[in-house]
C-alpha cells in the first residue's frame, strides 16, 4: 500500500461527469479529497490516493485517458 | 539549530520537524522553514555580512543551513547601474541586477541548488535529482558533480538530446522518462517518496526556495543597506518573486535594515502565453486557473504554478502590478538590454525587460525611483530564439575601396 498526492485538473467538458465515483469502481484505490475548486469552465482538486502501487498508476493512466490532467501536488516540478 | 525553528504550513500554520518533508499532512499546503528571528537579531549584522564570503553564504545566518558545503562561489553577482537602458526609459536609478553571470551554470538556479544541495548533505543524503531540460538540470548536474553526488536528471523520452548538452556534460544519470511532461512531473514525485533522493525541487523545496532570498539580501547590501522602490522579476511557479519579498521583510525584520525603511512594490513579469498568475491578480483571484504553455520563454513556461497565489498575494500586498509580455516582445527586450547595457539574457530575462518598459512608458515608476530589474538568466543558452532577428554581416570583398563604399557608407554617422 502506498499513497500519492496529486492535483487533478478537469476540461470543461469532463465537470458534470462522475469520473472519480467511475474510477473507485474499476480500480482499487481509496481517495481523499482535500481541496478542491470547480468553476465554470475548469475544475481541480487535491486529493491523496491509497492502494497498491500498480492499481494507482493504472488509475492515473485511465484519469488521462478520460482527458484528466494529472500533476504532482508540488505543481509542476519541470521547467525547460 | 537554534536560528530554525521548525517548518511550518503556510496554510494552516502546522509545524513539522526540520526534515525533508515539503507538504501538510493534513491541507496539502507547502511548508516554509520558521525561523527564530530574535534570536538571528543577536547574531547577525552589516558588519559580520560584508566580512563574509563573497557568495550568497554571506547571508547564511537567513539560510537553512548550519554548514554550507556545495555552491560556495554562487550568488553575489553584480548590480549594474543601467545608465544607457535608464535614458531610454525615462529613469534616472534603473539598475539590473545580473545572474546571467551566477556560479556555476549563469542562471539564478544556482542560489536555490547551491541551498538545497548543501542541506541535502546535511541531511545525509548522497543523490540529487530533479525534472529539468533546462538551468535546474544544469545546475542540478553541476552542483551535484562538484559535490560528489550522484545525480539523475529525469526528462521526456522524446526530447532532442542536444537540448541537455548543457547537463549532459556534467554526467548526471538521465533518465529518459516514456511520456509527457506531465508523467515525467508525476513519476518524479513518485520517486522522490520512495527513493529518499534529494529531488531539489521537491522533498527539498522549503529550503530551496530560500535561496531566493539571497536575490533580495545582495541588492540591499549593494543599494548601501537600502530597499529600491520598485522590483521587476519574472514568475514560473512564483517562488523567487514571492521570496526576494520575503528577503527584504526579513532584513527589516532582524534590523539590517532601518526600522522605517519601505518595502519595495513588487511587479511581475510572465510571458503573454504562460500567465496564470498574472490572470489570476488581474482577475482579482486568489486562486490559480492552470493553463498549456505557448510561449518561446520556455525557462518561466509554467501552466500549474504552486506558489502563483502567494504571489499574487504579494502583489497586492506590495502595491505592485503584473504585465505580460509577447513573443516579439520579449526578443526585442532581449535586444533592448543587449544593446543599452552589454548584457546577453535569455527569454526570462527578456520577458522582464519588456515588462519593466511597459511600466516605464505607463509611468507607474517616478523618474528618481531606485529601480531593480531582475535577470535570472543567460542568453548563451537559447540563442535559437534570436534566428532571423539579428542584423545580417555586411559581405565585403577584401578590398579598401569595398570597404569605404559599403561598410564606411552605410554605418558611419547613421
Ligand atoms: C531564468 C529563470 N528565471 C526565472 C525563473 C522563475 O522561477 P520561479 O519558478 O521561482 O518563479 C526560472 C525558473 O524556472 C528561470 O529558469
Ligand atoms: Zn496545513
Amino acid at each position: 500500500m502506498t499513497g500519492m498526492k496529486l492535483k487533478l485538473i478537469y476540461p470543461e467538458e469532463k465537470i458534470k461527469e462522475p469520473i472519480l465515483s467511475k474510477l473507485c469502481k474499476t480500480f482499487d484505490v481509496d481517495i481523499n479529497i482535500r481541496k478542491a475548486n470547480v468553476q465554470e469552465n475548469i475544475g481541480w482538486l487535491e486529493l491523496e490516493m491509497t492502494g497498491d502501487e500498480s492499481e494507482i498508476e493504472n488509475a492515473i493512466k485511465w484519469l488521462q485517458q478520460q482527458g484528466v490532467e494529472v500533476s504532482p501536488l508540488e505543481g509542476q516540478v519541470f521547467t525547460e | 539549530m537554534a536560528k530554525i525553528k521548525a517548518l511550518k504550513c503556510k496554510e494552516c500554520g502546522r509545524e513539522y520537524p526540520v526534515e525533508p518533508l515539503h507538504v501538510c499532512e493534513f491541507c496539502f499546503g507547502p511548508l516554509e522553514v520558521e525561523y527564530d528571528y530574535d534570536e538571528i537579531k543577536k547574531n547577525i549584522s552589516r558588519d559580520k555580512i560584508k566580512k563574509g564570503p563573497v557568495s550568497l553564504w554571506r547571508y547564511v545566518d537567513l539560510l537553512p543551513v548550519e554548514n554550507p558545503t556545495v555552491g560556495l562561489n554562487a550568488g553575489f553577482t553584480p548590480l549594474v547601474k543601467a545608465e544607457n537602458l535608464g535614458k531610454e526609459l525615462g529613469l534616472n536609478n534603473l539598475y539590473i541586477k545580473d545572474d546571467s553571470v551566477n556560479h556555476p551554470t549563469l542562471s539564478f538556479k544556482d542560489r536555490v541548488v547551491a541551498v538545497a544541495l548543501s542541506k541535502a548533505k546535511e541531511f545525509g543524503f548522497d543523490t540529487a535529482a530533479c525534472a529539468s531540460t533546462g538551468n535546474l538540470a544544469n545546475s542540478v548536474s553541476a552542483l551535484a558533480a562538484s559535490a560528489g553526488m550522484n545525480c539523475y536528471v529525469f526528462i521526456p523520452s522524446n526530447l532532442e538530446t542536444n537540448k541537455i548538452i548543457g547537463s549532459l556534460v556534467f554526467n548526471p544519470v538521465v533518465v529518459a522518462v516514456d511520456g509527457n511532461y506531465d508523467d515525467v512531473n508525476r513519476l518524479s514525485s513518485e520517486v522522490a517518496n520512495e527513493f529518499g533522493w534529494a529531488f531539489v525541487n521537491i522533498n527539498l523545496r522549503p529550503f530551496y526556495s530560500e535561496g531566493s532570498k539571497t536575490l533580495a539580501f545582495e541588492v540591499a547590501e549593494q543599494l548601501g543597506w537600502k530597499t529600491p522602490d520598485a522590483v521587476v522579476a519574472p514568475l514560473a511557479s512564483g517562488s523567487l518573486y514571492t521570496k526576494i519579498w520575503k528577503g527584504f521583510n526579513e532584513f527589516k525584520k532582524v534590523g539590517i535594515l532601518e526600522e522605517n525603511e519601505k518595502m519595495p512594490r513588487m511587479y511581475g513579469a510572465q510571458a503573454l502565453g504562460c500567465s496564470p498568475i498574472y490572470k489570476a491578480f488581474k482577475e482579482g483571484r486568489d486562486w490559480i486557473t492552470p493553463e498549456k504553455p505557448d510561449t518561446i520563454a520556455k525557462s518561466i513556461a509554467i501552466g500549474n504554478p504552486a506558489d502563483g497565489p502567494y504571489a499574487v498575494k504579494v502583489t497586492r500586498e506590495s502595491n505592485g502590478d503584473m504585465e505580460v509580455a509577447t513573443n516579439e516582445e520579449i526578443i526585442e527586450g532581449i535586444k533592448l538590454l543587449a544593446r543599452t547595457e552589454g548584457i546577453f539574457t535569455e527569454t526570462a530575462g527578456g520577458t522582464t525587460i519588456a515588462v519593466l518598459k511597459k511600466f516605464a512608458e505607463k509611468g507607474v515608476f517616478d523618474k528618481d525611483e531606485v529601480v531593480v530589474a531582475y535577470i535570472t538568466g543567460n542568453g548563451y543558452k537559447t540563442m535559437e530564439v534570436l534566428e532571423g532577428h539579428l542584423n545580417k554581416p555586411i559581405h565585403i570583398k577584401p578590398t579598401l575601396a569595398e570597404f569605404k563604399e559599403k561598410v564606411v557608407g552605410q554605418t558611419i554617422n547613421k
